[in-house]
């Protein structure tokens, strides 16, 4: 009467499925190693400037270009600056610069891609032509257009604040880079979480497993929470660890052209600019931040492929 | 037997790019407690759909603009939406065409199988395992309290069915709905998924529709076969009356292609010319008419009506569909 019988796991033990998912993510040697760098960066990101032995502003004029050395792992550059204090404040300046981004993106993407996968019909033919509309538009020009016509008027009025209230905090126009790099590449990046987020909420509002637990009576709120959002977390979760090494590299290479994070505060993009002028003479200034942004990059790929495996049982042998 | 289910008049509509797709028009039908019923027809000729109306489980394009359901003397057609809810979680049971994908793959099947009743019957989480591992054992799963604890890609096609059956029956439910539920399973497993469901009715006395494409599946199983046709029904009789004398043409269209022990090997098997109708536009005559061998005038100007046959009245009537009277013209078997 019954089919043919399954060989039984030795052991049965209550694993949940996020501890099955684990499981399945260790046992992947390519997804440990980007988990633990990523893990590595995250804390250079948070607890490294407070640790490096040279602050990532402080010249030297008389140990310009040196060569890594004991007292200067990575070497010195142009300025006499120690290069792995700035390629350690430069991750700072990626994660928080890949975070918000994350972040921004996410939540315009969520709304726009459920807006679109749940109402369907002429709210979905809008949104779909928002992403068509906003994926069309190059990036690059997309943030110089940003940077050139809100940069100017946004430090006049910090500075017009300054002047006026007299706060310490108008003063940093830092910010303003920041946030016009998060922004540019929020408005770039949303797109595809809406496509990933509307795709799956259209696909899974249609799958047999929804319909059955209908038929049961199963309320729509616990087939949202038990269905549907398990089943799509998985690829937003693949999303979310690919943005963010994208969002580094993206941040690195508008910082690269001028357009992100300017000197002095470190990004690995203008970083690599400034060692790109002189890689000739002293490759060690260009090949410090240039390696790690390939070690990131890699590293993000790596996890997000070993989430991809590790979150979808149906992959699980 | 006292009533469980009767249908009125049923009709549904899809709104599709450019009107109406007309899936169920006007279907009426009773059931007893107790009673299996077959319902038959070549795919698209509306079966699901209007199964799946009996309890309002339709996609948001589909709506029911007429008639209606009363189950034990309930309305459903009419009722709120937290009642018909409560009516899928406790009287209404549905088993479904393709067991590979009804089950979420991120839920045990513990989780999965006791959820319906958790929320319905208020029943502990302990107790409703116990319970489900009860029936997971009825349908012939060994190793139950293990299997709870599994992810259905852990199960084959034949298992997740079983779990499905499992699922279906452990509201208790008066009535069952089950739409080809062997259809995509091989041979060997869709003859025991039938001789359970056989066995299961007998010990839980629950009402059961059998919906399947394959009239030769419904021999010994169902008490009273429905064939359905654009969206119609176009006959009905107690089982014997269908095999042994059939009378609508498109009846005796598909028990001829139902290859038999006198079917010679290698002959080939005469199946129905042309295909089912698209239902875009509501017909105007009897909805066979293009594929009728033994059709008249009057086939392509009016409807025919679902009418019982003459001196098969009675508790279980002979009902048919045809303005052409094929008694004694039907098919020697
Ligand atoms: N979601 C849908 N949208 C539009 N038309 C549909 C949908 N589901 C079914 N139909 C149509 O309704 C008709 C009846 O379908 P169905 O009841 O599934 O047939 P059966 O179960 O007999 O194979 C078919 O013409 C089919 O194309
Ligand atoms: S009504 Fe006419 S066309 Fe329809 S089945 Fe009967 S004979 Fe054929
Ligand atoms: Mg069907």
């Amino acid at each position: 009467m019954t089919d043919q019988a399954l060989p039984l796991p030795q052991e049965e033990k209550q694993f949940s499925l996020a501890k099955d998912a684990f499981i399945r993510l260790v046992a992947n040697r390519l997804a440990v190693v980007g988990m633990v760098l990523v893990a590595f960066l995250f804390f250079i990101a948070i607890f490294g400037p407070y640790l490096t032995p040279y602050d990532f502003l402080s010249q030297d004029l008389l140990s310009r270009n040196q060569a890594p050395s004991w007292q200067h792992w990575f070497g010195t550059d142009d300025l006499g600056r120690d290069i792995l204090s700035r390629v350690i404040y430069g991750s700072r300046t990626a994660v928080i610069v890949g975070f918000s981004t994350v972040s921004f993106s996410l939540v315009i993407g969520l709304f726009m891609g459920a807006l679109g996968g749940y109402f369907g019909g002429k709210v979905d033919a809008f949104v779909v032509w928002l992403i068509d509309i906003t994926m069309s538009i190059p990036s690059l020009l997309l943030v110089i257009v940003i940077n050139v016509s809100l940069k100017p008027p946004l430090v006049n009025w910090m500075d017009a604040q300054f002047v006026a209230t007299g706060n310490e905090f108008y003063r940093n126009t830092i910010w303003v880079d920041f946030v016009l790099v998060f922004g540019s590449l929020a408005l770039i990046k949303w797109p595809k979480a809406a496509r990933i987020i509307r795709g799956q909420i259209l696909s899974i509002r249609n799958k047999n497993y929804v319909l059955a637990a209908e038929a049961l009576g199963v309320p729509t709120y616990k087939i949202v929470r038990r269905y549907v959002i398990p089943n799509a977390i998985g690829p937003i979760i693949v999303y979310i660890s690919a943005a963010l090494g994208e969002a580094m590299v993206l941040e690195s290479s508008f910082s690269f052209l001028g357009v992100g994070v300017r000197p002095p505060i470190p990004s690995w993009g203008n970083m690599i600019s400034d060692g790109l002028r002189i890689w000739q003479l002293y490759p060690h200034v260009l090949a410090a931040p240039a390696a790690v942004l390939a070690i990131v990059t890699i590293a993000f790929s790596f996890l997000g492929d070993g989430l991809n495996d590790a979150l979808n049982p149906r992959q699980w042998k | 037997m006292t009533k469980l289910l009767e249908v009125n008049n049923l009709h549904t509509r899809f709104k599709v790019r450019n009107g109406y797709l007309h899936a169920v028009n006007g279907v009426s039908f009773s059931l007893d407690r107790g009673e299996m019923l077959g319902v038959v027809g070549e795919s698209g000729c509306g079966k699901s759909v209007s199964m799946m109306s009996l309890i309002r489980l339709l996609p948001p394009a589909a709506e029911i603009t007429d008639g209606e359901v009363l189950l034990e003397g309930e309305d459903i057609t009419h009722a709120s939406v937290n009642r018909v809810n409560a009516i899928r979680g406790s009287k209404v049971g549905m088993i479904f065409q393709d067991p590979m994908t009804s089950l979420n793959p991120f839920m045990k099947i513990g989780e999965q199988v006791i959820e319906s009743i958790v929320f319905h019957k208020k029943l502990a989480k302990a107790e409703a395992l116990k319970q489900a591992a009860r029936y997971l054992k009825m349908v012939g799963i060994s190793n139950a309290e293990h299997r709870l604890n599994e992810y259905p890609h852990q199960l084959s096609g034949g298992m997740r069915q079983r779990v499905m059956i499992a699922m279906a029956l452990l509201n208790e439910p008066s009535l069952v709905i089950a739409d080809e539920p062997t259809t995509a399973l091989d041979v060997t497993i869709q003859a025991q998924i039938v001789e359970l469901v056989k066995g299961l009715r007998e010990k839980l006395n629950m009402s059961i529709i059998w919906i399947t494409h394959d009239l030769s599946l419904l021999a010994g199983m169902v008490d009273r076969i429905m064939v359905m046709y654009g969206g119609y029904i176009v006959e009905e009789a107690v089982l014997d009356d269908i095999y042994k004398s059939p009378l609508h043409p498109y009846t005796i269209g598909l028990l001829k292609s139902i290859p038999s022990l006198k079917t010679e090997a290698g002959s080939r098997l005469p199946s129905i010319p042309g295909a089912p109708p698209n239902l875009f536009a509501e017909p105007t005559g009897c909805p066979f008419a293009p594929r009728c061998t033994y059709r008249v005038d009057r086939c392509t100007r009016e409807v025919p009506a679902l009418a019982t046959v003459p001196g098969a009245e009675g508790d279980r009537p002979h009902r048919v569909a045809c303005w052409v009277d094929m008694r004694g013209r039907g098919i020697a078997q």
